[in-house]
């Protein structure tokens, strides 16, 4: 009974995108004990002006991290705190998101404390300082001196979109961070939150009557106009690239990529979405690249592929949701590998790649993905919160429920729509590579002389593998000597 | 070799127990147990546990199996990180499924399935749609009863244990809390990680048979209970794991885990990182073992966020006003052994890394000798109340949540009842236990720091 109310509940707020004269919101009212806030503002990294790279994200951090003008930040983590609750923050190319949970008994408290953080914040110069810091020492010593892989994985990103609006971390780069100001702050916050940017998502057991209430609260906010910019597919000359950054460290870290002209809203991302799965589903043995090259050979923890950014993923099982954008790459993440098969496992993916392209996918593969997609999508929005974020997302492709949209479009692919989605929209003109390794001049040599990269196993292997071991070790990897660059790990997000 | 099943009873002495709770939004906030879920427990006469708990969540079910066997159950020299192997070596066959053929039935439940090892337990976990239950209990009950994996294939996940090691490696925290274990303990197998040392992981390719051992030991129904939350009912996940579980037969194994010797005096270890990074420090001292009978660690549990939370005097001195410090957390996990109370400074000046220490330091005596304030205390118990209650949005959540309790008791009573000491404490209770355990005889400090920190 109580589950077909609550059923009944869901399908009513799916159906549920407000928009109000005044404010936008997707509204999930449900019997759960827990209200989950999710506060966008579809405007982000691309929105830096030139020269401020990192702006967007520090006037999130400002707001999620900072005091408000009633309070200062310590007064409102000392009130979040018997709430067990906080405000968090995540700016991405074209979405900002303030997201917080809490328990039903502390929702006015917590309602207010968060209104008082987005509508009315401090920007207080001690604030500004230490988030400054906070995002200087987050490119400079967390991501490039802590974690190779998401070193290697964001690298990739500004390699792709040098000269694009999305060239930049979304942290900033180093050099702009250290110029920016609190009146740049404050500018932008006036600028880009609007109410013509924001969309206030809302699940959960709250009362009749709330969501209006914090509609009407956020009708303080200026109208503004809405950051609807259309921004370009990056045109990158043909031919691979190659990067090798250098850095102390005992292992080799490879990604490779290349924009793709398919988001979430388009005819042949399911297809896409389903070829990325098969390939190389995050953190799953159920996929073909992780299977070769970690199953068989044992060449590292994991290799995946993806047809949406997907930041933390070492962190993470499944993504965070509000990370929609217009642009994509298609993305191949090879774990760190011994350093002495890091041009084996380079050739490795790039042979495996090549086959995906020239052979697509068995009816098999195809079939067994798409069961495994449909009901995937159960996993991927088991919470509340989850949920709410994908609903969020949905409303910016306008695509209407995830979960019935990919369901949908998964019952009526076929492996001919998939087939021909690899053939369109994958390929190797493009391609960019990233490595993290220690000796780049070393992996440069054998890059660009094509030298043969034999690798050696620590058990006997079948004789089909050893014979396929012979093609891979001399796979011609397809590079001019002057598009692979050596760059210290210092000049990385400078 | 590691055949159980066809010699097990398949009697089953099952014993029921049923705690009140409730299921509804509206019944959570009227109960005071911290867990606020029905659960049914039932026995197996080969000692494996099942624990349900249904939940309104519609249509998935989380399955986790925890088995008792962590880095602590490491007792040979030589021989760190074999229960992390174990991990991956489960995903590797077993007699009736091929690593393919197991991925072909996870791959049609659309399911997602990892695992993961900490000091005192490995967690196995598959999340699924409820019409999958059934193939995947059975798939599940192979793995653990009759686990098949060639020598070369065991050789081939060696390598990726090694590869999993070289991830982590960029981060200098690894580092740090392997030097701070190694130097805190010298007999108890709490001086290794759970990830091992580096020489260890690169001898597993040699070490086949002593993994063979390491199963045959601790892949036994005594030290495994199984989590099942969600859309289903207790007599379905009953019925099924008798059917598939019941011929599982009992182990003998008992590890001679040996006690920590009491610490005399203070100890430190300084590491050199290679790479530049900002200095990290780590204070720890011994604290206790975890209980929900006794008041020690609940005390320092209440203790840790008051003296070294976010909202403490410390993080308000050293992180917001002057700026010194970046990160301060500190650590105090539950374990079954005695293990480290340990605050983590990441420190954003080299200069500053003695004045950090010894506020931290003066911040452990302060609470040897003054009584926390009660309205501290209370606002702590509401926020230990609510961040649990805030963790279970969803069956794999709860399950998620239970796991580590099951893993010390195997109930998940011992939430409520530790729960109910955190109620019994009082401020003069924690500042007595607190001089009990910050002692400077029972203090490890490691500082690492790199060349460009320095100068």
């Amino acid at each position: 009974m109580l589950r077909e109310l609550a059923c009944a509940l869901l399908l009513a707020a799916l159906l549920h995108a407000a928009t109000s004269a005044q404010v936008a919101s997707v509204l999930q009212p449900g019997t759960s004990p827990l209200v989950v806030f999710r506060v966008v503002f579809t405007t982000g990294a691309a929105f830096d002006p030139a020269g401020k790279e990192g702006l967007a994200s520090l006037t999130a951090a400002m707001i999620g991290q900072g005091g408000s003008r009633a309070m200062s930040y310590q007064q409102i983590v000392e009130a979040m705190y018997p709430m067990a609750s906080s405000v968090d923050w995540q700016v991405d190319k074209e979405m900002t998101v303030f997201s917080g949970t809490t328990h039903v008994e502390n929702l006015d408290r917590f309602s207010a404390l968060l209104k008082d953080m987005l509508l009315d914040p401090g920007f207080r110069p001690d604030d500004f300082t230490r988030l400054r810091d906070d995002a200087v020492n987050f490119l400079k010593v967390s991501l490039r001196e802590g974690n190779d892989e998401e070193l290697g994985k964001e690298y990739l990103y500004n390699v792709i979109y040098a000269g694009h609006p999305y060239a930049h971390h979304n942290r900033g780069t180093i050099g702009s961070l250290q110029k920016l100001t609190l009146d740049d702050v404050r500018d932008f916050h006036r600028t880009h939150y609007t109410r013509a940017n924001l969309v206030i998502g809302l699940a959960g057991g709250y009362p009749n009557g709330f969501s209006q209430k914090v509609e009407s609260d956020f009708e303080k906010l200026p109208g503004g106009t809405a950051d609807k910019k259309r921004f370009d597919a990056p045109r990158l000359p043909a031919g691979a690239r190659i990067q090798i950054v250098t850095r102390d460290t005992r292992s080799t870290a490879i990604s490779v990529g290349f924009p793709i002209d398919v988001n979430r809203a388009s005819k042949d991302w399911p297809a896409l979405a389903l070829v990325a799965s098969y390939f190389g589903q995050h953190r799953s043995s159920n996929s073909y690249l992780y299977q070769r090259l970690r199953e068989v050979r044992g060449l590292n923890y994991g290799d995946y592929a993806y047809v949406e950014y997907f930041p933390r993923g070492m962190f993470l099982f499944t993504p965070d949701p509000n990370l929609a954008r217009q642009q994509q790459i298609f993305q191949i993440w090879i774990r760190p590998v011994e350093s002495q098969n890091g041009v084996f496992a380079l050739r490795a993916a790039l042979y495996e790649y090549d086959r995906l392209i020239r052979d697509g996918m068995s009816r098999e593969a195809f079939e067994a993905t798409r069961e495994f997609l449909a009901k995937y999508a159960n996993i991927l929005t088991q919470t509340q919160s989850a949920r709410l974020g994908y609903a969020l997302d949905s409303r910016y492709y306008g695509i209407g429920d995830y979960n019935t949209y990919i369901r949908d479009a998964l019952s009526t692919l076929t492996l001919d729509d998939v087939n021909r989605a690899i053939r369109q929209h994958l390929q190797t003109d493009t391609m960019r590579i990233v490595i993290v390794t220690k000796d780049g001049q070393a992996f440069r040599d054998a890059v660009v002389k094509n030298q043969p990269s034999p690798i050696a196993y620590n058990s006997p292997k079948p004789q089909a593998l050893v014979d396929e071991d012979k093609v891979i070790q001399a796979y011609r990897i397809s590079v001019k000597p002057e598009d692979v660059v050596v760059v210290p790990v210092e000049r990385v997000f400078e | 070799m590691t055949s159980r099943g066809a010699s097990a009873s398949r009697r089953l002495a099952v014993a029921l127990i049923v705690l009140t709770g409730f299921t509804t939004a509206a019944a959570q906030q009227k109960n005071n147990n911290l867990f606020p879920y029905e659960y049914t427990i039932d026995d197996l006469d080969n000692g494996l546990r099942l624990v349900t708990v249904p939940t309104d969540y519609p249509n998935m079910v989380a399955l986790y199996i925890v088995a008792q066997t962590g880095s602590r159950n490491e007792v040979e020299p030589g021989k760190s990180g074999y229960a992390h192997l174990f991990e991956h070596i489960m995903f590797r066959g077993s007699e009736n499924y091929t690593p393919d053929e197991r991925d072909a039935v996870l791959k049609r439940a659309g399911a997602e399935t990892n695992a993961s090892t900490s000091a005192d337990r490995t967690t196995y976990y598959e999340i699924f749609s409820k019409e999958d239950l059934e193939p995947v209990l059975k798939l599940e009950a192979d793995r653990f009863q009759r686990l098949r994996y060639p020598e070369p294939a065991y050789k081939t996940e060696s390598l990726a244990v090694l590869g999993e090691y070289n991830k982590n490696s960029a981060d200098p925290t690894e580092k740090l809390d392997e030097v701070l274990h190694e130097t805190a303990f010298t007999k108890h197998t709490y001086a290794h990680t759970t990830m091992g040392y580096l020489k260890d992981i690169e001898d597993m390719p040699n070490q086949f048979n002593y993994s063979l051992q390491f199963y045959n030991r601790f892949y036994r129904p005594e030290y495994t209970t199984m989590i099942l939350v969600g859309d289903l009912t207790r007599d379905r996940t009953l019925e099924l794991t008798k059917k598939y579980f019941g011929g599982w037969a009992r182990g003998s194994y008992v590890p001679d885990i040996p006690a920590e010797p009491p610490q005399a005096v203070a100890r430190s270890a300084t590491i050199d990182w290679p790479a530049p990074t900002l200095p990290w420090i780590a204070v720890a001292f011994k604290g206790p073992a975890y209980s929900d009978e006794k008041k020690d660690k609940a005390a320092l549990d209440l203790l840790s966020p008051i003296a070294f939370g976010q909202n403490s005097d410390l993080y308000h001195r050293l992180v917001l006003d002057e700026q010194k410090v970046d990160t301060l957390i500190p650590d105090f996990g539950n374990h079954p052994d005695p293990e480290l109370f340990t605050v983590y400074a990441r420190v954003k000046n080299a200069k500053d890394i003695d004045d950090v220490r010894e506020r931290i330091l003066a911040t452990f005596a302060r609470f040897t000798n003054e009584t926390v304030d009660q309205a501290k205390l209370d606002a702590t118990r509401s926020r230990i109340r609510y961040s649990f209650a805030l963790r279970l949005s969803s069956s794999a959540a709860i399950a998620n949540s239970l796991a580590p309790y099951i893993g010390l008791r195997r109930t998940p009573d011992t939430i409520n009842k530790l729960f109910a000491l955190y109620q019994q404490v009082t401020p003069q209770d924690m500042r007595t236990i607190a001089s009990q355990y910050f002692k400077d005889g029972n203090r490890t400090i490691v500082t690492l720091t790199s060349k460009a920190a320095r100068n």
